[in-house]
């Protein structure tokens, strides 16, 4: 697992901003994703989609990151939605209590046609 | 087969927190944890040692944790120990009421995370010290289906 550090990458498909997760999402990384969550938002987009498939793990930082992000996007009427929870990562969500505070879709096929 | 701990000591700086993640990976490999307890195992670490630099000095300054991984056939142990002052992440109670027109803030998430994710969770005060222990079980050597 040698390697396994946040890697964020946002690429474009239609009117959906798509926001790639790979690796750790912990307290020394959460803050990251917030700001590139929130300079998209700030930057005017109004479809966030962030893909959470080749995420290894989230601690609470990376779930505050992304319900701060929930909420940005609400007051900025911008969609925001995760797709792609898979094994691991769906557990946490869920023994978190924290998959009906989302958009959780299942995948970015889907999710894409669901925001685009 | 018993092994001796693996001790070593990091800065109340959360920029240190992924050289732990990435000796916890080695260390647990190396014991044959399964990547599900692994997993686990890092979020509830994460969570207390970001909980201690956040708390353990309320007037900042450079400290240091100790942390230790004690691995056995069956379970890890591992101890975080800081001199910051009495602190009881056990304690912690929920707290962050959302703000207006807002979600509820997940107040004590981590601290929840932790208690769902091992299976030992203790605290004491040693020596004017916080010491915090985790105790993960585990079967070793799970096929990778099975993990």
């Amino acid at each position: 697992m040698a390697g396994s550090a946040l890697t964020i990458t946002e690429s474009r498909r239609g009117n959906v901003c798509i926001v790639a997760l790979e690796g750790r999402v912990d307290s020394s990384n959460a803050g990251d994703l917030s700001t590139s969550i929130e300079r998209l938002i700030s930057s005017g987009e109004k479809s966030i989609l962030v893909d959470l498939g080749a995420v290894l793990y989230l601690t609470s930082a990376a779930f505050r990151a992304l319900l701060v992000a929930t909420d940005e996007a609400e007051r900025n009427a911008a969609r925001f939605a995760l797709c792609s929870l898979a094994g691991h990562v769906r557990e946490l969500f869920d023994v978190s209590g924290m998959l009906e505070l989302f958009t959780v879709l299942p995948s970015r096929e889907e999710a894409l046609a669901r925001l685009g | 087969m018993p092994r001796e701990p693996i001790n070593f000591t990091i800065r109340n700086d959360l920029a240190d927190l992924p050289t732990v993640s990435e000796m916890l990976d080695r260390v647990a490999q190396g014991a044959g944890m399964p990547t599900r307890a692994l997993m686990q195992l890092q979020v509830a670490l994460d969570e207390i040692l970001s909980n201690a630099i956040k708390y353990a000095w309320p007037d900042g300054g450079s400290h240091y944790l100790r942390i230790s991984f004690d691995v056995h056939d069956d379970a890890m142990d591992i101890a975080i120990v800081d001199d910051g002052r009495p602190f009881d992440p056990r304690a912690q109670a929920p707290s962050d009421p959302a703000a207006p027109g807002s979600r509820p803030r997940p107040g004590g998430l981590g601290i929840h995370l932790v208690r769902q994710l091992v299976d030992g969770f203790s605290y004491t005060r040693v020596d004017n010290c916080n010491r915090v222990t985790l105790t993960k079980r585990y079967t070793s050597g799970l096929s990778e289906q099975e993990r």
